[in-house]
């Protein structure tokens, strides 16, 4: 097991540098410069040829690569928070530090203090999300794949077709027509800004039911499909003709085996759910990862792009690993090698 | 009030307002140009302010309102939003209101001299810095001086540098600039100030309520951040850039006390979809402005008041002249007359629009110059452009921001329009952001240009030769000579015999469409009293208060 997981660890960090260095290179490739955007656009060439110099962009592209992931471990300092540069930019942790991911241009701030408070919200808005999504659909799916072939099972899986298909903007804008323009019982944005009428909480139901309504239905058919096909498997016929209630069959056998597919699809939603709820976070104007990230984008603001990829990155790479030790929990004769 | 310290053109400019040459507004406009206070004006103009049903405003309460923020310095602002979230701390020397009338704010009167190159500023006594100190004539010429700076990059220098400064070319061709005399920024005591000016001006004080001409502190970042010292009605509480500015009331203001404890500014970005959502479920009371395609939604919600005024606000479809085809006269022209701008704003706005004469005047300024109606000539366009040698017609992109969102129906509707004479154009729909750091540079772009209340301050800013804000690179001189003569005449009447061929040359030579004007219109909750809604959508939250 310890080989096993040092093994899956080396094979992480190798991944975490070829992603990281294809991002760079990806993001040098986007146009404008650095300096043309700090210095605005009444610049003159010459001022922006001195700071690209100053901030070393001039250098080739394996150096300037290992001079960004040197900021990042720590090696080196951030050029652009040299006072002498005048761009009033500066951290509060040193200009030396692990984790120092640069200075996001659009606010001025260290990119880490611009996403602070993002993933916090990011992180919330996914754990209500993932509260309703995990419970509603392993019951919708264990149940529609128990019994498949029946009338609940059509009725179920029809429902989980319809949502699916549902496009988050749409869902988004029906359910404000609903809850707020019609009964207001609820707010019409989301911005984590408590006010006397409207609650944090009650900010959260709309984006969380959005999010809820997106994913539920294919995880259930998910759930659904594996269910069904480890149904049809030779012991599940064996313990029946043993004489085992269909309900025990179900929840002592069945279940367990069945959700190894759906596990990895849902630590998926994870990722998704923290770093890559663009539309539902914008419709609603929540302060997450997602509307951020579509900021910084339009922006052009590279330093928040790259981290927020990266932090994707990490996160997708780390929730796999949890799946992949997760399969051994449920299913000890996936070899550890 | 007529006695013999008033500027000589005031009896003049009362025997045009009896002659009925003048309009009252325009009276009212040009004489408190003249340094005469709004109240003296509204009594010789033979009237008196009338006496209105108000309520009677009620201290205390929380306002939430949706307008942008940053963290920028206030000398290089770009946008409104941004200059609404440093008003409420840091305040003007004027200040011209929802009327179009400018008056003293921080000043307690102007006089200029008969010849309009002097200009006497008196500031107000009494008026305190938020940290104690006295506001003084010192803050106000370091003020000027840094805002006519080259490396401050402010708008102000190109509104200004006809009669300010001095341009002086270099050996690698870029222009710098220096104060045109020693002694233009003059202090004459703790209280005064005098403005030397190299020629004659008369929108001086319109000038100083431009945007960026906040009043910052000398003695410590001009960067706007929490507790930024100010001389305004409201502290900067909290600031998180990109989500909202919390300010308290400044209980030491100098002035009429704000009525409310506490104002919030909630930045949506450009989810503006999201804005009328927020306004419906009570969640903020009053936004920025409303779109035209959110009216019908917003008109029919019992708990809002609509607020509208008419404007000077035009978005200007440029050219970059040093550009091909762009730099062809021609080109330009066979552009323009291929485009119906009345049918492009009644596409783009509704009964919210009126159509544009592609010379950025409009019919709310005093100097507003009929010229006869500039019609759409498809023939016409088509033999330009084949004389300028493109038979075949042209196709280019043009850029466009996302938001105001019908800024992309103006650039829909001309570029349909075009393709009647043969041009094929794509759209660049970018984020405002984005769009608004390379504005300057894009060869087509449709760019917006906020109202201000003379004709003569966009044009002054757009297109005079190597200002900051010539987004077109348009240069020539006989236009850079008509508008410094138009900008020193204070006659009305004189001054609209000038703009007559100013608007002519935009209109035949010029390096844009400008096919649209706009009303402004927002709504509040009908709980908030104080709020007019002003042509440049400025907000003065030390007038707001709640009901109870």
């Amino acid at each position: 097991m310890l080989a096993f997981a040092l093994r899956r660890l080396t094979q992480l960090l190798v991944t975490a540098i070829i992603s990281s260095f294809l991002l760079f290179v990806v993001t040098e490739f986007s146009p404008g410069t650095v300096s043309r955007q700090i210095l605005g656009p009444y610049a003159l060439p010459n001022q922006v040829a001195l700071l690209d110099q100053k901030l070393g962009l001039s250098q080739s592209l394996p150096q300037r690569y290992v001079n960004w992931l040197s900021v990042l471990v720590g090696l080196k300092a951030n050029p652009l928070g040299d006072p002498s540069l005048k761009l009033d930019l500066s951290d509060s942790r040193g200009d030396r530090y692990f984790g120092n991911f640069g200075y996001s241009l659009m606010f001025k701030q260290p990119v880490r203090d611009v996403l602070a408070g993002p993933l916090e919200n990011s992180a919330l808005l996914g754990a209500v999300a993932m509260a309703f999504i995990v419970p509603l659909s392993l019951l919708i799916g264990i149940l529609a794949g128990a019994n498949a072939g029946t009338q609940l099972d059509r009725l179920l899986s029809t429902g989980c077709l319809i949502v699916t298909s549902i496009p988050e903007y749409a869902a988004g804008v029906i359910l404000l027509t609903i809850f707020v323009s019609y009964l207001n019982w609820l707010p019409g944005t989301s911005p984590l800004l408590a006010t006397e009428q409207w609650s944090i909480a009650s900010q959260l139901v709309l984006p969380a039911a959005v999010l809820t309504l997106a994913t539920v239905g294919y995880v259930a058919r998910i759930v659904r499909a594996s269910m069904a096909d480890t149904m049809t498997k030779p012991y599940v016929r064996t313990a029946l003709l043993k004489g085992l209630t269909k309900r025990r069959i179900v929840t002592r056998h069945v279940i367990r085996n069945g959700m190894i597919p759906p596990m990895t699809v849902l630590l998926l939603q994870i990722n998704w759910l923290v770093g890559g709820v663009v539309v539902c976070e914008s419709i609603f104007a929540y302060p997450g990862v997602g509307r951020l990230l579509l900021q910084a984008g339009l922006f052009g603001d590279l330093a928040l792009v790259q981290t927020i990829t990266l932090l994707s990155l990490a996160i997708a790479a780390v929730t796999q690993l949890l799946a992949d030790i997760s399969y051994v929990a449920l299913n000890p004769r996936v070899r550890l090698t | 009030m007529s006695g013999e310290k008033d500027h000589t053109y005031l009896s003049r400019l009362r025997a045009q307002l009896a002659d009925r040459q003048i309009d009252r507004r325009e009276f009212l406009r040009t004489a408190t140009l003249l340094g005469v206070s709004a109240s003296a004006a509204l009594t010789m103009a033979g009237q008196v302010r009338p006496a209105r049903a108000e309520e009677t405003p009620k201290a205390g309460g929380k306002i939430r309102i949706e307008n942008k923020n940053s963290s920028a310095d206030p000398a290089t602002m770009t946008s409104i939003d941004e200059s609404n979230a440093t008003r409420q701390a840091l305040e003007y020397l004027t200040e011209t209101g929802a009327d179009n009338i400018t008056r003293p704010y921080l000043l307690d009167s102007w006089k200029p001299s008969d010849d309009l190159r002097s200009w006497t500023l008196n500031l107000r006594k009494g008026v305190k810095w938020q940290d104690g100190r006295d506001f003084t004539a010192d803050d106000v010429t370091w003020n000027i001086k840094r805002l006519l700076t080259d490396e401050t990059g402010s708008s102000v220098l190109g509104l200004m540098k006809g009669y300010m400064l001095n341009e002086t070319k270099g050996a690698d061709g870029n222009a710098t600039h220096s104060l045109w005399d020693a002694n233009a920024i003059e202090k004459v005591d703790d209280h005064t100030v005098r403005l030397n000016l190299k020629v004659a001006q008369i929108a001086v004080p319109e000038h100083l309520f431009h945007y960026s001409f906040a009043m910052v502190d000398p003695t410590s970042s001009p960067k706007f951040r929490v507790g930024i010292n100010g001389t305004g009605p409201f502290r900067v509480a909290e600031l998180n850039p990109g989500r909202n500015v919390i300010y308290e009331a400044n209980k030491n203001y100098w002035g009429q006390k704000p009525y409310l404890d506490r104002l919030e500014f909630v930045d949506y970005g450009d989810e503006r979809a999201a804005v009328p959502a927020a306004l419906i479920s009570g969640q903020i009371q009053g936004i920025l402005n409303a779109e035209p395609q959110q009216m019908p939604l917003l008109r029919n919600q019992p708990t809002l008041q609509l607020y509208e005024v008419l404007t000077g606000d035009g978005p200007a479809l440029r050219f970059r002249v040093d550009h091909k085809p762009f730099d062809n006269p021609k080109v330009r022209l066979a552009l323009r007359l291929g485009v119906d701008n009345a049918a492009v704003a009644k596409l783009a706005l509704g009964d919210m629009g009126s159509a544009g004469e592609d010379h950025m005047v409009a019919p709310v300024h005093p100097e507003y110059f009929k010229l006869p109606d500039f019609k759409q000539d498809v023939a016409r366009a088509k033999q330009l452009l084949a004389e300028a040698g493109y038979p075949n017609g042209l196709q280019f992109e043009v850029a466009v921001t996302k938001t105001p969102a019908y800024h992309i129906l103006v650039v829909q509707a001309i570029v349909e329009q075009w393709k009647q004479i043969g041009v094929n154009a794509t759209i660049n729909l970018m984020p405002t952001s984005a769009y608004y750091d390379v504005w300057t540079k894009v060869p087509v772009g449709l760019t917006s240009w906020a109202h201000r209340p003379l004709g003569i301050m966009n044009i002054g800013l757009a297109y005079r030769s190597g200002a900051p804000w010539n987004e077109s690179g348009y240069n020539n001189p006989e236009f850079d000579k008509l508008l410094t003569q138009a900008e020193s005449v204070a006659d009305p009447v004189e001054r609209r015999k000038v703009m007559e061929p100013i608007e002519k040359i935009l209109q035949e030579d010029g390096p844009m469409i400008q096919a649209t004007w706009r009303k402004q219109a927002t709504f509040y909750a009908k709980a908030v009293g104080g709020f007019s809604m002003h042509p440049s959508q400025y907000i003065f939250a030390r007038n707001l208060w709640l009901k109870a």
